[in-house]
């Protein structure tokens, strides 16, 4: 029965999990409860500040899995990619605390991870199967053959599809990030109330740049005959460029089933908590029969937890690191 | 070495001329600050210089990851977006010092969210909409 510890720190989360025998018995990211115990109050952003969250989160992570450090049998850290400055912090934290148990070191890539969260609960899919991981960071489309062998088979040459949420909601006059506000918006609009463009981009590659630029001009020539466009018509704006990015998506990933003959679909990333996407895809698994698979939203965005599930699948391999290890903040899937 | 340049263009196709005269007119002043809208063509400016300096990969927005690397034919590129940056320290807090004195290009978006942390010297870049999609574009040296 495997104990693992995970450590996240890649981007702005810093966060640990322990996994036992491949079950994920805690998850915690740093918040306000996880520095009660040692006082002070929790930054928001970034590396430096990792420093202030590690041991408390890791503390946290013990007690709530209710086991004790000597029962850990390794550690896996995010190596890469994302920042260094942030990534150094992980791993140099799970270097000493490798060091100080004398237990084996795992090196996990953060990509591969948000899809092998999967593998966290029940229905898992198998292999191989596609995934589109979708965040503020992140638009792609890998074909998972197994655990540890993915192809990066579709990527946006520009914005992410969370970002392109983020700048759109910017442009209607809504606070960052406003690509959950939009969600909420367009629950109460109609989807098909304005056009915008498709982009054309070959294979199954995304572009949302486009789309951005497109979506300022509607704005501004909207308000330029009415100043009050935005206060009227607010829920069918967002429904329409919400219903826009989704079908960008669903599109391609429609494309990456007919071309692969792969019809089980997981998604991944923060932006699977967007209800329009999740409605595509549960359609489309009516229509078109695909198998679709959607992990808890906790699981979705920056855990630990899906570094733990990563490291114990890469424990019973016996894939381990040396202390020699350095993050990369580069590491393509 | 003139201060400052001006260029208008209402085809993308010309874009690469201009990548290549920003890099001969930065010269040595190789953080270059990046000023204009939302959607005025900031990343696509950059894609097109980081071309121009070999770069192979994708280059993609990092307004979440803050700072995108990539390897161009003679160093390393780094590519920052301070979109979502709350204030200065937090530049502090991801480390910018190991990457604007690293001597390499830094590309910036979104300066105005650093105003006291840019180097004594800098270029600067200003990006805007003339009369339906043409751009204009001006370069500036910053010294102190």
């Amino acid at each position: 029965m495997p104990v693992i510890l995970g450590i996240e720190s890649s981007c702005d989360e810093t966060s640990a999990s322990v996994c036992v025998d491949g079950h994920i018995l805690s998850n915690v990211i740093a918040n306000q409860t996880v520095h009660e115990a040692f006082g002070g109050v929790v930054p928001e952003l970034a590396s430096r500040v990792h420093q202030q969250n590690i041991i408390p989160a890791v503390h946290k992570a013990i007690i709530d899995a209710k086991v004790s450090k000597k029962d850990i049998n390794a550690v896996a850290f995010t190596r890469g990619p994302g920042l260094l400055g942030s990534l150094l912090v992980g791993t140099s934290f799970a270097k000493s605390f490798a060091l100080g148990l004398n237990i084996p070191l795992i090196d996990v890539n953060h990509m591969q991870a948000h899809i092998l969260a999967h593998f966290i609960d029940d229905p898992k899919p198998k292999f191989p199967f596609l995934c589109l991981t979708v965040s503020g960071g992140h638009t792609q489309i890998v074909k998972v053959n197994d655990y540890f062998d993915m192809e990066l088979i579709g990527q946006t040459t520009d914005d992410a599809a969370g970002e392109a949420f983020d700048k759109a909601a910017k442009m209607l006059g809504l606070p960052y990030p406003g690509g959950p506000l939009i969600d909420k918006y367009a629950k109460l609009g109609n989807p098909k109330a304005y056009q915008f463009p498709e982009p054309q981009i070959p294979g199954l590659d995304f572009s949302f740049s486009g789309l951005k630029t497109a979506f300022l001009y509607f704005v501004r020539d909207k308000q330029k005959v009415n100043p009050s466009f935005l206060e009227e018509h607010m829920a069918d704006v967002c429904a329409s460029i919400q219903h826009r990015i989704v079908t960008v998506l669903i599109n391609k990933v429609k494309k990456a089933v007919k071309e692969t003959g792969i019809d089980q679909v997981a998604i991944a990333g923060g932006v699977s908590a967007n209800s329009g996407l999740r409605d595509a895809l549960l359609e489309a698994e009516k229509k078109w029969k695909w198998k679709v698979f959607i992990p808890k939203f906790e699981y979705c965005t920056d855990n630990a937890a899906m570094i733990a599930i990563a490291g114990y699948h890469k424990y019973l391999k016996g894939e381990f690191v040396g202390q020699e290890v350095s993050p990369l903040a580069r590491w393509s899937v | 070495m003139e201060d400052k340049k001006e260029f208008k263009i209402d085809n993308i196709e010309m874009l690469p001329e201009i990548a290549n005269a920003l890099l001969s007119f930065a010269g040595n002043n190789k953080v270059v600050i990046f000023n204009g809208d939302l959607g005025a063509g900031k990343t696509t400016f950059i894609k097109e210089i980081c071309r121009a300096l070999g770069v192979n990969e994708v280059v993609s927005s990092p307004t979440f990851s803050l700072v995108n690397q990539y390897d161009g034919e003679q160093s390393m590129i780094y590519h920052f977006d301070f979109y979502r940056l709350k204030n200065e320290m937090e530049a502090f807090d991801m480390g910018y010092e190991e990457y604007f004195f690293s001597g390499n290009y830094c590309f910036v978006e979104w300066p105005s969210k650093i105003p006291n942390l840019l180097p004594g010297q800098y270029t600067e870049v200003i990006i805007a909409e003339v009369d339906n999609g043409s751009r204009q574009f001006q370069f500036i040296q910053h010294k102190k």
